[in-house]
């Protein structure tokens, strides 16, 4: 067997353990690489956080996942609401998916755990699960008045008479409507939320998909854009970097990836709010891994074909 | 105790679930049935406790907005889905939520089509707005079966391959990129979450 | 009545909807709020669809003895004993129905799509192949992109980072768009062939 058969006729299971040593290697010894922040992660951020304190603002999370995607978003979820609760945001939380709003629970109770002054229906308000059937009256329902259309929170109580809906009437009310999504996220806010009422829309998504709502980005329609578990990196990166110390956002900081690394020891965070980056080691060496499985794969393919064509001129 | 007993059984089924990669076998036909039965089993309680008691229930037995015992009717109709002689009263409710597909047809124009388009025909003030125009319109073209890809013409539309290669590209390296992180996602549960090697 | 009345119902309320987006009138705006109630109320009982259908599949198998019938078993007392959980002891954070959903959803589902990662890699080593110029384009973008997210990239040259972002922004952003827009009219024609009943499908067989 010459060269070019072995490297093709090479068993697939040694592909898989080599991909599982490489993702494994990384992870229990760190190789400490710097995330850095792209702009529609930054922007993102910045349309959360100028919520700050504002009592009759706050942001509308829709959890469009299953524990499928749970890797890739799940840190998002994590992040956007501890940037909340950091800064005194208040935060709505919706599911269509049944499993989206168990999901829900999830992420509030293990961010909630770090910040014991943070009250249900108060600071945030979980509205729960509601039929698939309802999204689009819901999302229409909202522009007139959040408690008729939603009515009660996941919980069963009527949403007139918490006190987090003191302030808050309808989308003019909402400084963005993010969704988290593992299909196609932001559509119907695009379409229905954005078109009609103007509001600003989000999205977290997993990186199959994030290069198809580039379009919706430039023409505004998206403020930005969390991209898979790099998305969600960025975004634990500039919580630390800024909610976290109380700092308003600044962009000469959040641009700059030598200014950020003085302003916090990873090594004290805990685990929850950093796992996307401490994944982060593991997906670039994996990624060098891939790109030199493609470029062995084409060796053998070229060698193979320069012998085919030897033995046909021969 | 019940968190203990947890951890090791998704420890279980993660690792049932990676014997796939040697074979299929019973451990990973048991882990995938268990997950289908169990994830439908969520969307039940869910229904009942946050769509069927405060839209149906509340209303009509506590609030007495009897009207709603129609719709409530309609509903029923899903029901007849599996019978195959009475399965045409399922189309009532469903042709009943298809209607809002009317709201669809201007808005869906609006953000998906007309936006978009507005966003190219803005005056092409540097070279990345003029390549972004050249690159749709050839895409489109190359899409119009209408007229033969010859000439002039096709050389045009080859462009618009070029783009979509690129395109295709970012898709697929993005794609590669989310493959990776979901078993980062299930490496990182084995090693802190079970064997606490990482923190 | 089987047919004939559901697709003249389409037909009303989708002209009703269309009409509605343009006249901000409140006959209008009260036809929108009756639509909504009667909505939550009927889409309460849609979930039948759902758990219908996959009793119906599995409770067959059993009955057949189709292969590895047994396993349907799993299916059904997976249903049943999650969804009981939820209505004997509710489904608040905390809960049996919650410790179902962490210890058996998350890493089962979770898992069984981190598998992919696995072909991926298999794929990028015996398939992906520059056979054509236009396919190795694809594959130079997508090594670019792969290097571009990740701090490698941004570690071998602060330009690699620069340069996926321009691939998004500009080509990329270029392809999206086209393919948008052909996607956007689809939709669009999909939806007045529901309204004007050509379009049928979603009604099911028969008469």
């Amino acid at each position: 067997m010459n060269f070019s058969d072995s490297i093709q006729k090479i068993d697939r299971r040694y592909i898989y353990i080599i991909l599982a040593i490489v993702v494994i290697l990384p992870l229990i010894f760190p190789l400490g690489l710097k995330t850095f922040t792209t702009p529609p992660v930054r922007n993102l951020y910045k349309t959360i956080d100028a919520a700050a304190g504002k009592p009759n603002k706050a942001v509308f999370m829709d959890f469009a996942q299953s524990p499928s995607t749970l890797p890739e978003l799940y840190p998002m979820d994590i992040a956007i609401l501890r940037h909340c609760f950091l800064r005194n945001i208040k935060v709505f939380t919706i599911s269509y998916y049944p499993q989206g709003a168990a999901i829900i629970q999830m992420a509030i109770a293990e961010v909630k755990e770090e910040f014991p002054n943070i009250r249900q229906d108060v600071d945030y308000c979980n509205f729960g699960y509601k039929a698939w059937a309802l999204r689009l009256p819901i999302t229409l329902g909202m522009g007139d008045n959040i408690s008729e259309a939603i009515e009660t929170n996941g919980a069963g109580l009527r949403l007139d008479n918490l006190p987090i809906m003191k302030d808050i009437k309808n989308y003019d009310n909402i400084q963005i409507c993010v969704e988290i999504s593992g299909a196609a996220p932001g559509y119907i806010y695009i379409t229905y939320a954005r078109a009609r009422f103007g509001v600003n829309v989000g999205i977290g998504v997993t990186a199959v998909s994030a290069a198809d709502f580039y379009p919706y980005l430039q023409t505004g329609q998206l403020v930005g854009i969390l991209g898979g578990l790099k998305g969600a990196a960025e975004y634990e990166e500039l919580v630390e970097t800024f909610a976290q110390n109380g700092l308003p956002y600044s962009a000469e900081y959040a641009e700059n990836p030598t200014l950020k690394e003085e302003q916090y020891d990873l090594s004290k965070v805990p685990y929850k709010f950093k796992k996307a980056r401490i994944g982060m080691d593991s997906q670039a060496i994996a990624h060098l891994l891939i790109i030199l499985f493609i470029i062995l794969g084409n060796i053998g393919y070229f060698l193979d074909r320069k012998n085919e064509k030897k033995k046909f001129i021969k | 105790m019940m968190e203990t007993i947890g951890t090791w059984l998704a420890v279980f089924l993660t690792l049932s679930m990676f014997s796939f990669l040697y074979k299929d076998n019973p451990f990973y036909k048991f882990a995938e049935h268990l997950f289908v039965g169990a994830s439908m089993g969520y969307a039940i309680p869910y229904t009942y406790y946050n769509v069927f008691i405060p839209y149906t229930y509340n209303p009509i037995f506590l609030r007495h907005d009897y009207i709603l015992i129609i719709p409530v009717i309609i509903g029923i109709g899903y029901w007849f889905r599996f019978s195959q002689k009475l399965s045409w009263i399922s189309r009532y409710p469903i042709a009943f939520g298809m209607g809002i597909v009317g709201m669809g047809v201007p808005m869906s124009i609006h953000a998906q089509v007309l936006v978009q388009m507005r966003t190219m025909m803005l005056p092409l003030t540097s070279i990345n707005l003029i390549l972004i125009f050249i690159g749709s319109v050839s895409i489109l073209l190359y899409f119009f079966f209408s007229k033969a890809h010859t000439g002039l013409y096709g050389k045009f539309t080859k462009i618009g391959i070029w783009f979509m290669m690129i395109g295709f590209g970012a898709s697929f390296g993005y794609t590669v990129m989310a493959r990776i992180s979901l078993l980062i996602g299930r490496i990182q549960f084995l090693l802190s979450d079970w064997l606490g090697i990482i923190k | 009545m089987k047919r004939q009345i559901p697709l003249l119902i389409v037909m009303i309320l989708g002209f009703l909807f269309v009409a509605h987006t343009f006249i901000p009138h409140t006959i209008s705006q009260d036809f929108f709020d009756w639509f909504i109630k009667w909505s939550k109320v009927i889409g309460s009982f849609a979930i039948v669809l759902g758990v219908g259908s996959l009793l119906m599949v599995h409770s067959n198998k059993i009955k057949r003895k189709a292969p590895n019938w047994g396993y349907s078993w799993i299916v059904i007392l997976g249903l049943v004993i999650t969804s009981l959980s939820g209505f004997i002891w509710g489904i608040e954070e905390g809960t049996p129905f919650m410790w179902i959903f962490k210890s058996v959803n998350v890493p089962a589902g979770a898992t069984m799509f981190s598998l992919l990662a696995f072909y991926i890699a298999s794929a990028a080593y015996k398939a992906f192949r520059a056979r054509s110029i236009e396919a190795t384009v694809l594959l130079i973008a997508a090594i670019i992109v792969m290097l571009g997210r990740v701090s490698i990239g941004n570690a071998i040259s602060p330009w690699i980072p620069e340069i996926t972002q321009w691939i998004l922004n500009v080509p990329n952003l270029a392809a999206k768009r086209a393919i948008q827009l052909g996607v956007g009219l689809g939709m669009t024609a999909t939806s007045l062939k529901i309204i004007l009943g050509i379009e049928r499908t979603y009604l099911g067989g028969g008469k």
